[in-house]
């Protein structure tokens, strides 16, 4: 899966859970870009992409992410180990 | 020395002065340390038997997040947890020792009495360092963060030093943290007229709604809560319905004046209040309410406990969101009533949870005629109630005043048509406050026009301004501690 594919479904996570129809994610997207990613929809959101991609976290990889990039790379480097 | 004494108006001055005089504005090490320097006087003038403490914990934490700096980068992820740990501990430590020790020593005390067994526990009187819950707070994130990898550490010990210490807010918050904080010392500061202005703005409606405000309501308060039994009911009623306002308005009117001082010395300091009294249920109230401190827990405490219980569902959230509260709690004081007052707001989340409310983030859009709609103001005045009910705990001297008040609550003159004994300009500061928080909602502070007749029109600024200055002069209250030095 190409880094590309993460982000377009990611994208599709995350209108769905912060409810934001226009939403695009992008490796430079913030918490602080987006009003409705606070600190409880932001464990929705990590129940959901580790349900969507039948990874687990950590919760070091968690706490250490500042951008949605950063989320990127521990899935593709989970997604890597599983395979 | 308060900040709206005449005393601190002089001391701060010859900081000004002093900050941005040609000598020292050519480098940021002179400023850091003139900014230390006043910031330890600061200190020292509210005791200064506790300068010694300040000033080691800030020596040690420096070592400490140094410690953990260079494990991250040597990648040594164990060591780096364990440093961290050890930040984490003494924080923790240092609060217990001097705010929770007499606390916890005369409730395991009274616990062992309760089964049966014989514990006596010496009161050992131990002096509450001036901040304590404040500038410890702010020595704990700068471990986490580090470990975190989410700043730099401290380029040296004058730039860590002087955010730990930062006058404005080392007494009372609010917490900054030293991701947006210790940047702003890294550059040496120029004098910023237009940010000043702003600054000396939300100063003059910080001393408005503290001495307005906030000292007239304590006068009935405070009295009523001295011996609720002399008085109607109805006016013990009044007293807690008015209380969560005197609070925002001592609290609040304390930040603004912080965030203000912060500004005219060039300074971002963390927004604490966002018009509190608009939310619309618990969960929003919180996210309104003292938000240096709930964004601190949230990070540290709600979001690894939420993280780790994040199989378990609603359940585990719930579980994060009490244990959080109950801490929130506790961090106001030693004394169970400050735990019930977290467990009070905790258990208030688990309907919102369950109804899936927690969280959904629904922008206040005026109605008609640019008032709040029917069905916002209806769950904006139920959370105030809710509110003002749990600040009964906050305000009751221990569990047995809180139950008397309630007992004293429970009498027929709860009919009567209740006696405030409030000057009247009390009234007119409630509604100025009040309306002042609807109208300007979006703003942070309401001196900050952005549009109306006095963005346009400067004798209308300085009218309002001389006309707040008159009113403070006029109608002030007695002066009241900040509520908030307590803790």
């Amino acid at each position: 899966m190409t880094r590309q594919e993460i982000l377009d479904q990611l994208t599709q996570i995350f209108q769905d859970i912060l409810d934001v129809d226009d939403l695009v994610v992008t490796d430079a997207l913030k918490a602080d870009d987006v009003e409705e990613w606070d600190s409880l929809s932001h464990i929705q959101l990590i129940v959901a992409i580790e349900k969507h991609w039948h990874i687990k976290f950590n919760a070091r990889e968690i706490m250490t992410w500042q951008n949605v990039g950063q989320m990127v790379d521990t899935i593709v480097q989970l997604l890597a180990e599983g395979n | 020395m308060a900040v709206n004494s005449l005393a601190f108006a002089l001391f701060f001055v010859i900081v000004f002065v002093g900050m941005f005089c040609p000598w020292t504005m050519q480098s940021v090490r002179r400023q850091n340390a003139w900014l230390l320097l006043a910031s330890y006087v600061f200190y020292a003038m509210a005791d200064w038997r506790m300068v010694p403490l300040l000033l080691a914990a800030t020596g040690v934490f420096y070592l400490v997040g140094h410690m953990v700096d260079a494990t991250v980068r040597a990648q040594s992820w164990r060591a780096a947890s364990r440093w961290t740990a050890l930040g984490v501990v003494m924080g923790v430590a240092l609060l217990v020792v001097f705010k929770y020790l007499d606390f916890l020593g005369q409730s395991f005390a009274a616990l062992f009495a309760a089964l049966g067994l014989r514990c006596t526990w010496a009161t050992l009187h131990i002096v509450v360092p001036v901040g304590v819950s404040f500038f410890t707070f702010k020595l704990i994130s700068y471990v986490i963060e580090l470990h975190r990898q989410r700043i730099a550490p401290a380029r040296d010990f004058l730039q860590f030093a002087t955010y730990v210490a930062f006058f404005p807010t080392l007494m009372s918050g609010p917490i900054d943290r030293p991701g947006k904080f210790l940047p702003q010392l890294s550059d040496s500061q120029r004098f910023d007229r237009k940010k000043a202005v702003d600054g000396c703005r939300q100063v003059l409606w910080g001393i408005f709604l503290k001495m307005c405000v906030a000292d007239n309501l304590a006068a009935l308060t405070d009295s009523v809560w001295g011996a609720p039994e002399s008085f109607a009911a109805s006016r013990l009623v009044a007293a807690v319905l008015l209380f969560p306002l005197q609070l925002y308005a001592d609290f609040g009117g304390y930040s603004h004046m912080a965030i203000g001082v912060g500004k005219v010395l060039g300074f971002d300091v963390a927004v604490n209040f966002k018009s509190p009294f608009l939310a619309r249920n618990i969960a929003e109230f919180w996210q309104r309410w003292h938000i240096s401190l709930t964004g601190w827990l949230t990070d540290y405490v709600f979001m690894p406990l939420n993280i780790s219980m994040r199989d378990w569902g609603q359940v585990g959230l719930m579980l994060a969101v009490v244990v959080n509260m109950v801490l929130i709690g506790f961090w106001h004081g030693a004394d169970w009533t400050f735990g019930l007052f977290g467990l009070y707001f905790g258990l208030l989340y688990i309907p919102l949870i369950i109804r899936g409310k927690f969280g959904k983030k629904k922008r206040i859009k005026a109605g008609a005629h640019g008032m709040p709609r029917w069905d916002d103001l209806r769950r904006m005045v139920g959370t105030y109630c809710l509110v003002a009910l749990g600040f009964m705990l906050f305000k009751a001297d221990g569990v047995a005043s809180f139950v008397h008040y309630c007992q004293c609550l429970v009498r027929s003159s709860l009919f009567s048509v209740p006696s405030l004994g409030l000057p009247v300009f009390t009234y007119v500061g409630l509604a100025m406050l009040v309306g002042c928080e609807w109208l300007c909602r979006d703003r942070e502070h309401p001196l900050q026009f952005v549009h109306g007749p006095a963005v346009r029109s400067r004798g209308m600024r300085w009218g309002i301004y001389y006309l707040l200055v008159v009113c403070i002069l006029l109608f002030q209250g007695q002066t009241q501690q900040f509520i908030y030095f307590q803790f």
